[in-house]
């Protein structure tokens, strides 16, 4: 049996991986992008979405620059090599788990 | 620098022991995203005031956003996750370091004055009391120096003050055990300066104990004084 109790805190670092694999953003785009992608099921707050961005960094899956656009300055976030790998580990765990529950919600 | 809004927010995350520069660049993303959210708000049509309240609430708490960053110990400054490394071995390293910096510091001087401005012996001027000075920093002065840093940083960022005691003895013991002498006397005219540590903790003599207990003393309480006066601070409504 698979070890999911990561299961919920995997989510945040799934979904920005996710989004960071198009494109480069800063927070405040990304908190957007996952509220609209997920069709506003998913808000991620601002006290969770940046202690994960900054811990993703700290590990190497995403890396910061600055930027300044329109004069002013932010911090876009874009995935590394790294950062690749576990976005493909955690979409797998993730529907392997998804694929389990609809199993289930199906037989009932 | 951070605006009165995270002004509290930055304290309480320097003080739960996140790592400065990243305190400094999360109050920076906060204040770019409170911006963002403001601006919003304000194209939906609500006023300057509604829209910062409303940013606020998107924003959320403090609390949350702290308890969020300490549960992730790799944000956490060094010497949080290493604190027998920030308060026990470097500052133990420093004295070492210092003392013998001190002693070469005495060798220059006394090089210096006989060599280059001819002074001898017989009219040494100010020389001898230099030294004394250099001596007793690196005797006397850099242990507590040494423990004191240790221990106020330790105090600054909010960590226990067990690793910086437990440094801050085995700083004093190792201060005690220095030791140093100069003779500069017509006998002797290039004058004789010698220094050593002896670590001969056993056998520690009466002078060496009160040196200790005199560093241990001096570092411990004015801290303990200044950790009791924050807690009472901080405990006020």
């Amino acid at each position: 049996m698979a070890q999911n109790a990561s299961l919920m805190s995997g989510v945040p670092e799934l979904l920005v991986l996710r989004l960071l694999s198009t494109q480069e953003m800063y927070g405040y785009e990304l908190a957007r992008a996952i509220r609209a992608s997920t069709r506003q099921a998913i808000s991620l707050g601002e006290g969770v979405l940046y202690p994960a961005l900054h811990a993703m960094e700290s590990r190497s899956f995403v890396k910061a620059r600055r930027r300044t656009v329109s004069g002013r300055t932010r911090v876009y976030y874009a995935i590394t090599p790294r950062g690749n790998r576990r976005l493909g580990e955690l979409s797998g765990e993730w529907r392997r788990i998804a694929g389990g529950v609809r199993a289930l919600l199906e037989g009932a | 620098m951070a605006t009165q809004r995270f002004v509290s927010l930055s304290r309480r995350l320097l003080r739960a022991g996140i790592a400065p520069r990243r305190v400094k660049r999360l109050i920076a993303e906060l204040e770019a995203h409170f911006a963002d959210l403001v601006a919003e708000q304000r194209s939906a049509g609500l006023s300057e005031e509604e829209s910062e309240s409303q940013a606020a609430v998107r924003l959320g708490t403090d609390d949350v956003l702290i308890a969020n960053m300490l549960a992730r110990p790799e944000l956490h400054s060094w010497a949080r996750q290493w604190p027998w490394l920030a308060f026990v071995l470097l500052p133990l390293l420093a004295l070492p370091v210092q003392f013998v910096l001190s002693m070469l510091a005495a060798v220059g001087v006394l090089a210096f004055s006989t060599q280059v401005l001819g002074m001898s012996a017989l009219h040494p001027g100010a020389v001898p009391w230099v030294v004394a000075g250099l001596q007793a920093y690196g005797m006397w002065i850099a242990p507590m120096a040494a423990a004191g840093a240790a221990c106020f940083l330790a105090l600054r960022s909010g960590a226990l003050l067990t690793w910086p005691i437990v440094g801050s003895a085995l700083i004093a013991l190792l201060g005690a055990a220095t030791n140093a002498s100069f003779e500069w006397s017509p006998a002797v005219p290039r004058g004789a300066l010698s220094a050593g540590i002896g670590l001969h903790f056993p056998d520690l003599g009466l002078i060496s104990s009160l040196r200790a207990t005199l560093t241990i003393l001096t570092v411990l309480v004015p801290i303990l004084w200044l950790r009791r006066k924050r807690r009472e601070l901080s405990s006020l409504p």
